[in-house]
């Protein structure tokens, strides 16, 4: 269970019914029975990252492998909220599971703007902020009271952000914190530098170390990482995350292994 | 959970990339074009599935490339059903030309053996040329020439099917820029997919005169006319 027994239940907190979510972006933009058996397996389904205007892809878009793991950029193009939500209600509406709708930030003024289209939307239970790169405390502070509304909000950062974060994410205390993949920078086609997400058991050890210090916060956390097999969900499990965000996991061919 | 399982019988060298034989009854088989997610089983380590294409090969089962370097005869592997639209040959077509552009030929020469069965003439320009080893496995009926002569064959295809990774495009449309093709043709455009469809995550987004598509859903095979003249 999310939340422990004896404490109340507030209309900004969030329950989920099972310790798996999916890491947004690697399942689309709406749960689908017939490619995802494992769908009955998970507490919530969270969307694509979804903007407040399309994106179109990067032009040097890219999946890279390395040892360990692969990073991948995207630019993650979308069809932005409007076109996002005329599409996709209906098959929220009728999920098997809870909906979350995770949100590229840009600035309080369109979060605000966003959310408020999702506000009402049956089975959309909370939003995930994916937060820039470089967001400050301050900013933060403003993304999340620019949040303020009907719907339970979940931060989403990566572990470099952190030591930066900490502090503010104590004093704001959202439902949830969502810690997702590191970035990192490698050399793409003709030896141009990339930077993106890496995904991959190799970043598994920073996300369990990042994960132990959010929850040593007093925060609800929901961590990626590489997690493949079941010894690093237990283990993520073990150090006190609420519930363990599944990557690129879900897109083997083998997904017994992972449960 | 895997749809089917199949175990890979034998594996070879065919150019640059390695091959291999598949046990997998017939009416499984990826289309030309088309490709299978494929994850060896045993591995507790193989990260992202591995997507097969069916190439050109011996009768004995599904020739597929390319194979993982660590991937041995008798491995069982996890597959998908096979993904994506595969080259649709015309019935009509008689004079069908095989561009591999940057690439192997190996995945093109699957498409010969339908086009000699409906009477065609097939002709194959490559570039790199390939190896031996490949060359070996094409029909002497079939002619191999160097890209460069490609341009000057312009009006002799009443099809043609190109291979090529995405970034190579830009390449095509310079290849093919003002002249008015009296052609059909279909593009393989080669682009990781990591989600293989169904993450969506755009990695291998093409872009096409209806705007963005993803090779892992709407391709890997595209229509020229859709394909062309729009990557820049």
């Amino acid at each position: 269970m999310w939340l422990a027994e004896e404490t109340p239940i507030r209309k900004q907190d969030l329950t989920l019914d099972k310790p798996w979510v999916n890491a947004a972006g690697v399942l689309g933009f709406a749960p689908d029975p017939n490619k995802m058996p494992f769908l009955d397996q998970m507490g919530a389904f969270i969307t694509h990252p979804i903007s407040r205007r399309p994106r179109q892809p990067a032009k040097d878009r890219c999946c890279l492998p390395y040892q360990g793991g692969f990073l991948l950029h995207t630019g993650l193009p979308n069809p932005g909220i409007s076109r996002a939500i005329q599409r996709n209600r209906h098959r929220w509406a009728g999920a098997s599971l809870p909906v979350i709708a995770h949100l590229l930030v840009e600035t309080p003024e369109t979060l605000a703007e966003m959310i408020q289209k999702l506000e009402g939307l049956e089975n959309v239970v909370a939003v995930e902020l994916g937060l820039p790169p470089d967001c400050t405390p301050e900013g933060l502070a403003a993304f999340v009271e620019a949040a303020v509304g009907e719907l339970p909000t979940i931060l989403s950062l990566n572990p470099d952000q952190i030591p930066v974060l900490l502090p503010a994410l104590n004093a704001l205390h959202p439902a949830a914190v969502h810690l997702t993949q590191p970035r990192g920078t490698l050399p793409g086609l003709d030896s141009a530098l990339v930077t993106g997400r890496l995904y991959g058991p190799a970043v598994f050890p920073q996300v369990l170390h990042a994960a132990r210090a959010l929850v040593a916060g007093d925060l609800q956390v929901i961590a990626d990482g590489g997690g493949h097999t079941p010894w690093q969900a237990e283990a993520l499990l073990g150090v006190g995350v609420a519930a363990v965000g599944l990557a690129e996991a879900l897109w083997g061919i083998n997904t017994n292994q992972i449960t | 959970m895997p749809d089917l399982t199949a175990k890979l019988i034998e594996i070879y060298q065919l150019g640059d990339e390695i091959a291999g034989v598949l046990d997998l009854p017939q009416e499984l088989w990826p289309a030309p074009g088309q490709y299978l997610p494929a994850q060896r089983l045993s591995a507790e380590r193989e990260i992202l599935p591995t997507h097969l294409f069916q190439v050109i090969g011996n009768n004995a089962g599904l020739s597929i490339a390319p194979l993982p370097a660590d991937w041995m005869p008798s491995d069982t592997l996890g597959l998908l059903n096979p993904r994506g639209h595969g080259f649709s040959l015309p019935e009509t077509a008689r004079r069908v030309a095989l561009l591999a552009l940057g690439v192997s030929p190996a995945r093109l020469l699957t498409l010969a053996a339908a086009a000699l069965a409906q009477d065609a003439a097939v002709a194959l320009f490559c570039d790199p040329m390939p190896q031996a080893d490949l060359l070996s496995r094409v029909p002497t009926i079939i002619e191999a020439s160097p890209l460069s002569t490609f341009q000057d064959d312009l009006d002799w295809p009443d099809f043609l099917a190109v291979d090529l990774p995405l970034e190579e495009l830009p390449r095509l449309d310079d290849m093919l820029l003002g002249v008015p093709l009296g052609f059909e043709g279909q593009a393989l455009i080669r682009a990781a997919m990591p989600c293989h469809g169904l993450g969506e995550c755009g990695v291998c987004s093409v872009k096409t005169r209806h705007g963005w598509r993803l090779a892992c859903l709407d391709g890997p095979v595209f229509p020229l006319s859709e394909a062309l003249n729009v990557a820049r």
